[in-house]
């Protein structure tokens, strides 16, 4: 069965701002897939559809066959729990130390009450101390979150989903603010934890060598829709070049995590 | 980065707005003068001089005198409790509704967003709690802690209690209001990563929100406690314990040597208390 089904799935925010102008995407559970295209072409929003952040303004999205259009409630939450996210931010909170960042991807099978207590005395050192090792930094498990380096914190955000143990992993643009060679090591831990754990790996990429060296699947996204859909090996340069055509890159532009972001206007 | 799709702003076109404002604060500001009787002369007329010299006159030296000063210990605990104990029950109040009257915690953004599309009823339920807290807060803050205090003293009967219950329902007001304005301001990203391990909200307010804003609603809480203390320092003119009780006796008795000796203690409690929460707020 597929684990995620989108049919024509756009997603339009205030001010007639296009996102996604029509999506349709099977995803069959353990693939790995990478996503590739210039930026404000809609990726992040994508993302934000697929962990159920965001609702698509029209079109249809099943994950494991049910209509996330019903999910509400305990039953929203209960699916979200299956889907673990790496951000582009790391989207840590800042404040805390790193064990209770970590242990914040158990909240969503914890009592309300114990993730309290957590708070004061953490509930379950030993796994999160084993995450933080997985991913080369468990000496930093009492540090404050706002004292880690850039890559670092993003090695903590990675923890944080091998907590939540997840069957799906999406990541967004996981590596753009670290350098070249810790961005191939970042993309090679998420693959090793999806092919040893079974996950389904999604990631948006800015890198299109790091792309095509480590997926099976790559699907070029521009102007909110799917442009092309292939193995890296299909890939052509000329494919790249009418993807990332007519986009230049501007001082400070970035992938729209907005509310109301600045994507390409469709008119 | 932000760009806002299409910038609706035409400068060339000249608003006569700014003109209309300044001419409205301008007559707002003459009439109030007229009107509230501002009459600086009184101080330089004869009548007027000597009162003051009076009353100035009669505060030196101030009442030093041990029993007078024996008497004044219960007092200034009392309020100093007052002030501590509304503070609490202010926290117990503004703390809850606070939250609740937070607009992205409660009915907008991203946390409300999934949840409420496609269902009108979930949206409604949450959009009348946030209108029902936020009027709440207003209904608690609109009423001075004067007033609160006299009903109260109505209700309950002199002494400390309708202080306490005073301070504690003005300020939860106010703590309530600002709280919500504090939670407001944080940044969402975090709160949507938490959101999307499957927490709730409260998890979400306790992991994210909270320690984001941690400092800012320390102070706050602290700043309210000191003004927590003057005004309650003054809630005993109306019978509700304190200081105030007694400056209201001395007043009346014209003892403005004990008067003046009560505006010392005041002024070192008030010190203290600031002293005490820069310490606090030095450790954060």
């Amino acid at each position: 069965m597929e684990q995620y089904r989108l049919e024509k799935v756009a997603k339009v925010f205030s001010r007639q701002q296009i996102a996604l102008a029509g999506i349709d995407l099977s995803v069959r559970p353990g693939e790995k897939i990478a996503f590739i295209g210039p930026s404000g072409a809609g990726k992040t929003t994508l993302f934000r559809l697929l962990n159920l952040t965001l609702r698509p303004s029209s079109g249809r999205l099943w994950l494991d066959g049910d209509d996330v259009e019903k999910l509400h409630g305990k039953r929203l939450r209960e699916t979200r729990r299956k889907i673990g996210t790496v951000y582009q931010q790391h989207n840590l909170v800042p404040r805390l130390k790193v064990i209770h960042n970590v242990l914040s991807g158990r909240l969503g099978r914890w009592s309300t009450a114990g993730s309290l207590f957590s708070l004061l005395r953490p509930l379950d050192v030993e796994s999160a101390h084993q995450a933080l090792k997985q991913v080369g930094i468990e000496e930093k498990i009492f540090t404050r979150t706002d004292e880690l380096s850039g890559g670092q914190q993003q090695r903590v955000a990675i923890a944080r989903v091998l907590i939540q143990n997840p069957e799906i992993v999406l990541a967004d643009e996981p590596v753009s603010s670290v350098d070249p060679s810790l961005a191939t090591a970042i993309v090679r831990l998420l693959i090793e934890i999806s092919r040893d754990m079974h996950k389904t790996l999604l990631v948006n990429l800015h890198s299109v060598d790091l792309a095509l060296e480590f997926f099976p699947r790559v699907i070029g996204i521009k102007n909110g829709a799917a442009v092309f859909d292939l193995t890296p090996e299909k890939i052509t340069d000329g494919l790249l070049e009418d993807l990332y055509s007519g986009h230049f890159p501007q001082n400070g532009e970035d992938d729209i995590t907005d509310e109301n972001p600045s994507p390409p206007v469709l008119q | 980065m932000k760009t806002p799709a299409r910038l609706s702003f035409n400068n060339s076109e000249k608003s006569v707005f700014p003109y209309l404002f300044g001419l409205l604060f301008v007559l707002t500001l003459a009439d109030s003068w007229r009107r509230v009787g501002v009459d600086l002369l009184v101080f330089f007329e004869r009548q007027g001089r000597e009162n003051i010299v009076k009353f100035l006159g009669g505060m030196f030296p101030p009442d030093l005198s041990s029993g007078f000063l024996a008497l004044m210990v219960g007092p200034t605990l009392e309020t100093i409790q007052i002030s501590v104990m509304g503070t609490l029950i202010a926290i117990a109040l503004g703390f809850p509704i606070g939250i609740l009257a937070t607009r992205n915690f409660s009915v907008g953004g991203i946390l409300n967003e999934a949840d409420t599309a496609g269902a009108p009823a979930r949206f409604a339920l949450r959009f009348s709690i946030y209108c029902f807290a936020r009027g709440l807060l207003s209904f608690f803050r609109a009423i001075p802690e004067f007033v609160w205090a006299f009903m109260f003293v109505r209700a309950v009967g002199l002494g400390p209690f309708p202080g306490v219950l005073a301070i504690g329902v003005a300020y939860g007001g106010m703590l309530g209001k600002v709280y919500s304005e504090i939670f407001e301001a944080v940044n969402p990203r975090p709160l949507e990563a938490l959101q999307s391990t499957g927490a709730n909200k409260l998890q979400i307010f306790f992991y994210g929100w909270l320690p984001q804003v941690f400092p800012n609603f320390i102070s706050y809480t602290l700043y309210r406690w000191e003004c927590a203390v003057r005004a309650s320092a003054i809630l005993g003119l109306v019978g509700a314990g304190g200081l105030g009780q007694q400056i209201e006796i001395s007043m009346r008795m014209f003892n403005f040597n004990e008067i003046l000796t009560l505006l010392i203690v005041l002024f070192l409690m008030v010190a203290a208390v600031d002293y005490i929460s820069a310490k606090v707020r030095a450790i954060l």
